[in-house]
Order: structure tokens, then sequence, then C-alpha cells
């Protein structure tokens, strides 16, 4: 799975570098390093999760708006909150200078569901923005979204050790408004850039995606 | 090199008179600072510029503090495509060099603050060397 992202990702790449240098100035916008846009963008098929208000979260949610999505926990130090940081002044920054903040959401997956209750998950995802939403849920459903997306995950869940080891995915991915999986952004993540990249997606899709 | 004896620059620093920063036996740390979490988090993570004036390495191989329970020195690595941290026993800083704590790189993780940390609020680290150095460090918490 990883491997076909990869591999994915490299070919989208290659694949825009052509088709912009002949076809289309825009291109100049849509940097070679940090995201992959994908040209056959996969749909994206039933999953069942919970959002942070203990609300059904599953593919219904993902339609009819633009999904940045994240997979992390709560009990990570670094990358976790860094990148949630960034992602908010993303948002601003979309919702200032591209689209409004109609159209996106912005949600948080937490493979650690033993440890990142609702309440938890909650209290954390809307402080770093208040529309930012939190979700997770059984082991398998969490696998179930991640395996679709490709987001690598593991937890070591030790008995009696408080601060077990979680491994996650890096990279944000983006789903479009007919539950797609469109494009990933990968590190180093950057807010202006992502705002950047994200309106140049949206004018190539334009209501193509809606 | 100049020598400032620690308990001078942990005055100084309480006095709020040297921002987000330490230095003591030629070694120094500039920008430290530590991200604000959310309520009732427990760990939290610090970052610094150190640099090594001195000709010598020095070796980083703890870290306290009295603001949290735990103190560890911690990288983010990469593996398989997934992050994760793992414990870094010692960190070496050769001779006439810098080292960054980065977000996404090392970092000072922080178990179990003894307060609610808020944007603004500083709270004091001692790094300590093999050496015997030690070296207070007043970290700034930041949004």
């Amino acid at each position: 799975m990883i491997t076909t992202v990869a591999l994915a990702a490299m070919l989208a790449g290659v694949w825009l570098a052509v088709t912009y240098r002949e076809n289309d100035s825009r291109a100049m916008l849509l940097p070679t390093q940090g995201m992959a846009l994908f040209p056959d963008p996969k749909s994206l098929s039933d999953f069942a999760l919970t959002d942070h208000q203990n609300r059904v979260f599953d593919l219904a949610n993902l339609k009819g708006k633009w999904s940045f999505l994240f997979f992390g926990f709560t009990h990570c130090p670094d990358v976790c909150p860094t990148t949630l940081a960034i992602l908010a002044h993303a948002r601003d920054k979309i919702a200032k200078n591209t689209v409004g903040a109609e159209g996106i959401q912005f949600v948080f997956i937490s493979v650690d569901p033993n440890r990142d209750t609702a309440d938890k998950l909650g209290q954390y995802v809307t402080h770093f923005h208040a529309t930012f939403l939190g979700v997770t849920g059984d082991n398998a459903q969490i696998g179930n979204l991640a395996g679709q997306l490709g987001a690598a995950y593991e937890v070591s869940i030790i008995p009696g050790v408080e601060n077990y080891p979680v491994y996650h995915s890096t990279a944000v991915f983006l789903v479009d408004p007919r539950a797609r999986h469109r494009a990933v952004f990968t590190p180093p993540l950057d807010a202006e850039a992502i705002s950047r990249r994200f309106k140049v997606v949206r004018e190539l899709e334009g209501d193509n995606a809606a | 090199m100049r020598w400032r004896h620690p308990a001078v620059v942990c005055l100084i620093a309480a006095l709020g008179l040297v921002p987000a920063a330490g230095k003591a036996g030629g070694v120094s740390v500039r920008d430290a600072w530590i991200r604000e979490t959310p309520p009732g988090v427990a760990m939290m993570a610090g970052y610094m510029a150190l640099r090594n004036n001195t000709s010598q390495s020095q070796v980083l191989v703890a870290a306290s503090s009295p603001g949290f329970e735990t103190v560890m020195i911690h990288r983010t690595i990469v593996k398989d495509s997934m992050t994760g941290m793992e414990h870094a026993p010692q960190i070496e800083l050769p001779p006439k060099a810098g080292l960054l704590f980065a977000p996404g790189g090392y970092h000072l993780m922080l178990l179990n603050p003894k307060r609610t940390l808020r944007a603004g609020d500083r709270v004091d680290i001692n790094l300590e060397f093999r050496s015997g150095l030690r070296l207070p460090v007043t970290f700034e918490i930041h949004k």
C-alpha cells in the first residue's frame, strides 16, 4: 500500500509536470515537492468512525466538502501539535484568501482510541482551531480508512506502560467533495504552501469535483 | 570564553532579563520555547538552538525541570513512512558547533507539567552535560 501510494505520487508528479508544461501556465503554481495530486483519484468506500461529539463520522461526512485528514494521537508531543498548528494557520489562510471556509473541513483521526476518548479528542483538536473535528473508532475501522488512504500507523500497546509508542503517517490527505482521495501533502508542511496549492487544485477542479 | 555562574544566570533568568535562553561554561542556548498544548495534555515538547562555543565536544546526557515530572531527550524519527519517537540517551555537540532542537527532530519531551502552562509563561529546564556542566535554560511557552 505504501509502495502503491509512493508510486502513484511519483506518477502523478510526472503527469503534472508533462501536462502543465504543455498545456497550462498555472503549472507554475504547482510545486514539484510537498504535494502529490492524483490524476485518477480513488473513490473511498464505506467506513464507520465517531467524531468528538459522539456523532457518526462516515463516508457521507466526506461528501460535499473538501476534507484535510491527518492521522495521529493526543499523546504526541512533537509531530501532531506541530502539524495541527500548521493546519490551523492553513485553514485561516484558505478561509481568508481562497474560497471561504464553507466547503472545507479539517479532521484529526486518532489511531489511539485506547487513550483518546471523545472528550479528550474534542478538547485537543479545538485547542488548535475551533472548527477542527476529532474522529476515532474501533481499530478495524481506523485501519479501514487509513488503508484506503495509504496512511500507515502502528500502535504498540505495552501492558502497564503508560506512554507506549505510536507510529503514524505524517502526511495530510486531501479528499475531494466526491469523497475521492485527491492529493497528499507531505512534510515539511507549510501553511502558506498548503493554502496556495489547495487554491490551485480547486481551480483545476472547477465545478467537476462538487 | 566568558564563564557565568549558573546561579547568576538563574537569577537573571528569573528576573526576566534573559528571554528564553541560557548560557554556561561556553555552551549557550537561544530561542528556547515550548508549544502550548490543549488543557489536560500530559506531553509537551521543548525546542531550542544549542551552541557549543568551547573547543571540546560537549555531550548532553540529561535534562530535568522543576516544572515537569519527567524530561527526556527525544528525537522524532521516520520509519517505514511513519513517524515516531525514540529516546536519545546522549547527544554530542562537536566543538564550535550548533545543534537545533526543532519540530520533527530533536526535542525535549516534557511529561506531566506541574501546572497548566499558557502562552507567555516561562519554565526553567536544566541541561546536564557529561562534563558536569549544568546549564539552566528558561523556556517560553508559545502558541
